[in-house]
């Protein structure tokens, strides 16, 4: 086995805003690198961890972070999410020529691979793109109404977003599906420019509406915690989404109980299958019983996947060797990977992973969005969609069923 | 004759030879005798007739031969000789019979007379010739049917080509001998009118000629009938609106089975039949659900159809009598609509009250909501990023630069306007097709007019200041400090469209990150 390693680099935010998640995806990547090394690593080299911080992940500090990595010379940049950067960081690792495989779960990643496919060959985005969060919700929602599960009073939908894009994107995203599926937006999408600290005033004036369902597409827990609270002061009759955040554990930390009922959604998430339990103990050993495998399994399964595309390839490469990594870049978008998170099977014009049922009907051809529900704080959230990984039945939140 | 099994224990050579060649010959070869039983014949005979009830036996009669064989499972058809009254007789029931086996070996059996009145039958294996006589066959057929479909395609052509065309000739003629404008215009008017006439005739024809040569296969996906409720709204509202029709289009929620396309060109057929067949009252189309079907109804208050026309109509070129006058029609819609109806596996009904109204319907599987796709070919930022839909107003005079950033803009999903001159901003602004959500601004505009300028005018006349971003290739500090000091952040060029993105969405989404702004 070769002392020659091939340095990896985890671009992930270890401070600022989202420093829990920060941790999760350098525990996926280190888990990921010591699996691949016990088995030898990539054709005889193992792989080397080192690790830049993003902070609060704005342009600055992302791009930042990937110049430091790129001149440490490391062969591929494997991130969770930086978000606030809007692409700037993909110049430099285009110039570099190097694999950058990252969670963003943005749109945008779309439009700038798209816009030149031949200079972004090596940027990919192993979950799906936020707009599907939209169109799926629509069609989760659909799917309760169509199967009699649920039963709403009305065809209205409130949908609030927060300013980021991610959350704006999914916002429009389910504005754009509703009528095709027989529901009536209240308003355009209400797109906050500041999180308020008080919702009454928004959930009085969305009450006025009576809407069957409200969809809040902000994504922070702390912020989600006290909407949520506020919601529960006087809840609306309508049925709850709340973005991803609310499957953190901060976010039950804080509403407890209360937060039964709520519907969250996941383009990339762990099923409770066979190989999600394996991970999800396995995860839980090495980093402690606070450990969130449903996170850090993001970095861990993209490092996998391009260490079986790099042995395909015949090897790895750093800044400069572009022809190699356009290879691997080949193979990865070749080889559909069976992640723990379910099957990554990069698009070949997006080359982001594509979501099931969303846009196709295999799963074993998906990432599966994976619908929520939540149930009291010490129990874990019901995975109520999609077949076949659902694992429990929708219930009427308890705001909605007479007592 | 002797069995061929015993033809060494003859002695006789030449038996002999001619025994092994009986055995060599490939075919399965039976010898019978004056009265048609069974006195010898080969392995190879043997071997295809293995297993038959009753065996092989010597004395088994032809008859009794192919009752056997017909009896078992080896067999899929025999199909008799064809009756030839001039040619020599058969002899026997075996005699130019034709024996397909499941097996899908073809055999054909001939019969000679040989010496001593006993007949000789042998069992060609005529497999590849038959295969290939049937592919003929299927050819032949395919070319004569296209033939046929190209004869009619070109007598309804000539026909109903013939009466528009020469209406086009003389409004032509009456176009160019026009001595008044009024005169030109209601030619001309009545020139479009034939012209869309011919437009129509020319593709329902193709529709048909395309439905003949099997050229039209269905592409069957999941999607929300609203669809195409949504667009036959768009398509008829104009034309039931000018009519005095109340066209009304009934929402649905349900996924359906279908061909989007074919679905929808059905339905058109049925909804503008009806509106062309209703004078007074309206048009409704309206979904119900029944049990794993969904059956989209087309209702009208037009003249109805008498019971004796109702399967008629679906015939090609079939036109009721005295009802049409006034209206163009081939008399091939419905012909149109059916077949595809069938290519889709969509059944239709029709319920009609003459004098009181029709309903056309058409069932269609409903479909799992999860499958169900939205229609959009390609996901990008254009159709989903989160200025989709913006408006932005771009004041750059470089051409190159100016449809280099709204190219990028477009992408984005953004509508772009332009100004064209600077010397009004009220008239240009009020040209302008919507308010700007946002403006990108050069900060040195033609005739040494600041960008900045241009848009505090804008926002003068707005009664909402609109947001803007000035980009500039001038880097003097005290230049950028004296445009940030205005409220403005700057950009310099070349601009990155990260660096743009980057911009835009905190200046519209969220101004606190925009410290000029604050």
């Amino acid at each position: 086995m070769s002392d020659d390693f091939i340095p990896i680099g985890g671009m992930v935010p270890l401070t600022g805003a989202s420093p829990g998640d920060g941790r999760e995806f350098r525990n996926g990547i280190i888990l990921a690198c010591e699996e691949i090394n016990r088995r030898g690593g990539i054709l005889g080299r193992l792989l080397k961890p080192s690790f830049a911080d993003t902070g609060t992940q704005t342009a600055e500090e992302t791009v930042r972070a990937a110049r430091r990595l790129l001149a440490e010379g490391v062969h591929a940049i494997i991130a969770g999410y930086n978000i606030g950067s809007q692409n700037s960081e993909y110049e430099a690792i285009a110039d570099a020529g190097i694999i950058y495989i990252h969670n963003n779960t943005l749109l945008q990643h779309h439009d700038t691979v798209m816009s030149d496919p031949v200079r972004y060959f090596g940027c990919f985005m192993s979950d799906p793109a936020e707009y599907w969060y939209g169109q799926g919700f629509i069609k989760f929602l659909s799917w309760l109404r169509d199967s009699g599960q649920w039963r709403p009073d009305n065809n209205r939908i409130a949908i609030v977003s927060g300013p980021k894009p991610y959350s704006i994107v999914i916002a429009n995203a389910m504005a754009q599906a509703a009528e095709q599926f027989g529901w009536r937006p209240v308003f355009p999408p209400r797109i906050l420019r500041r999180i308020p600290g008080d919702w009454r005033p928004l959930l009085d004036e969305i009450r006025a509406h009576e809407p069957a369902v409200m969809a809040l597409t902000h994504f922070f827990a702390g912020d989600l915690a006290r909407f949520h609270l506020q919601f529960m002061e006087q809840p609306l009759p309508s049925l709850l989404y709340l973005q991803y955040g609310a499957l953190h554990r901060s976010f039950s930390e804080l509403v407890g109980d209360k937060g039964r009922g709520a519907i969250v959604g996941t383009v990339i998430g762990l099923p409770r299958d066979e190989i999600g339990w394996r991970f999800f103990n396995t995860y839980k050993q090495r980093f402690g019983p606070e450990a969130t495998p449903e996170i850090g399994c993001q970095t861990y399964n993209s490092l996998h996947h391009y260490a079986i595309a790099a042995a395909v390839a015949g090897g790895t490469a750093g800044p400069g060797g572009a022809e190699q990594n356009r290879r691997l870049a080949g193979i990865l978008l070749d080889l559909p990977y069976r992640s723990v998170s379910g099957t990554i099977r990069y698009h070949p014009l997006w080359q982001a992973a594509v979501p099931y049922p969303d846009a196709t009907n295999d799963p074993s051809l998906g990432l599966p969005h994976l619908f929520y529900q939540l149930r009291d704080a010490e129990r874990p959230p019901a995975l109520i969609a999609p077949e076949p990984f659902a694992d429990a039945a929708f219930e009427a939140p308890p705001w909605l069923t007479p007592t | 004759m002797p069995a061929a099994g015993d033809a060494d224990a003859t002695g006789d050579g030449t038996q002999g030879s001619r025994a092994r060649a009986f055995e060599a010959l490939g075919h399965g070869l039976a010898v019978w005798s004056g009265d048609l039983k069974l006195v010898t014949f080969n392995a190879a005979f043997a071997r295809r007739f293995a297993g038959l009830a009753g065996g092989l036996a010597p004395g088994l009669s032809q008859r009794a031969l192919i009752e056997a064989i017909e009896g078992s499972s080896q067999l899929v058809h025999s199909v008799p000789p064809e009756a030839d009254p001039g040619g020599p007789p058969r002899l026997g029931p075996l005699d130019g019979l034709t024996l397909i086996f499941t097996d899908s070996q073809v055999l054909r059996v001939e019969c000679r007379a040989i010496a001593g009145g006993e007949v000789s039958s042998l069992f060609i294996d005529i497999t590849e010739y038959w295969r290939i006589q049937r592919a003929l066959e299927r050819s032949r057929d395919t070319a004569a049917a296209a033939d046929q479909s190209k004869s009619r395609f070109l007598r309804a052509a000539n026909h109903d080509l013939r009466q528009p065309l020469a209406s086009l000739k003389i409004l032509i003629y009456s176009c160019l001998s026009a001595t008044s404008e009024q005169e030109r215009i209601e030619a001309l008017h009545a020139m479009d009118v034939s012209a869309s006439i011919m437009e129509d005739l020319l593709g329902a024809l193709l529709n048909i000629g395309q439905l003949d040569a099997g050229k039209v296969a269905a592409r069957i996906q999941t999607f929300q009938v609203a669809t195409v409720l949504d667009r036959l709204r768009i398509q008829f509202a104009h034309l039931a609106r000018e009519k005095g029709i109340d066209l009304r289009i009934l929402p649905s929620k349900h996924a359906i089975e279908s061909d989007r396309a074919l679905l929808e060109r059905v339905l058109s057929n049925f909804v503008g039949n009806a509106i062309r067949y209703t004078d007074i009252g309206r048009v409704l189309v309206g979904c119900r659900r029944h049990g794993k079907t969904l059956r989209i109804e087309v209702h009208d208050t037009g003249c109805g159809i008498a019971p004796a026309h109702r399967e008629k109509i679906f015939e090609e070129f079939f036109r009721v009598g005295g009802q049409q006058s006034g209206r163009h029609s081939l008399g091939l819609g419905l012909n149109i609509a059916r077949r595809l109806a069938d290519v889709l596996g969509h059944r239709i009904t029709l319920e009609s009250t003459p004098g009181k109204g029709s309903m056309f319907a058409l069932d269609v599987p409903l479909g799992d909501v999860w499958r169900s796709n939205v229609g959009e070919p390609e996901i990008n930022e254009k159709i989903g990023g989160e200025f989709t839909g913006l408006c932005c107003l771009v004041l750059e005079d470089d051409h190159h630069l100016r449809d280099a950033l709204m190219t990028l803009l477009r992408r984005w999903g953004i509508n772009v306007e332009i100004f064209d001159a600077f010397d009004d901003i009220p008239a240009a602004l009020k040209a302008l097709e919507r308010t700007p959500d946002i403006i990108i601004t050069d900060y040195r505009l033609r005739g040494g007019v600041h960008g900045t300028e241009i848009v505090h005018q804008i926002n003068d006349l707005l009664e909402l200041p609109c947001p803007a971003i000035v980009v500039t290739a001038d880097t003097s500090p005290d230049l950028i400090a004296d445009i940030r000091r205005q409220g403005f952040p700057v950009m310099i060029k070349p601009v990155s469209p990260p660096g743009l993105r980057v911009i835009m969405h905190n200046v519209l989404f969220e101004p606190e990150l925009v410290p000029e702004l604050s």
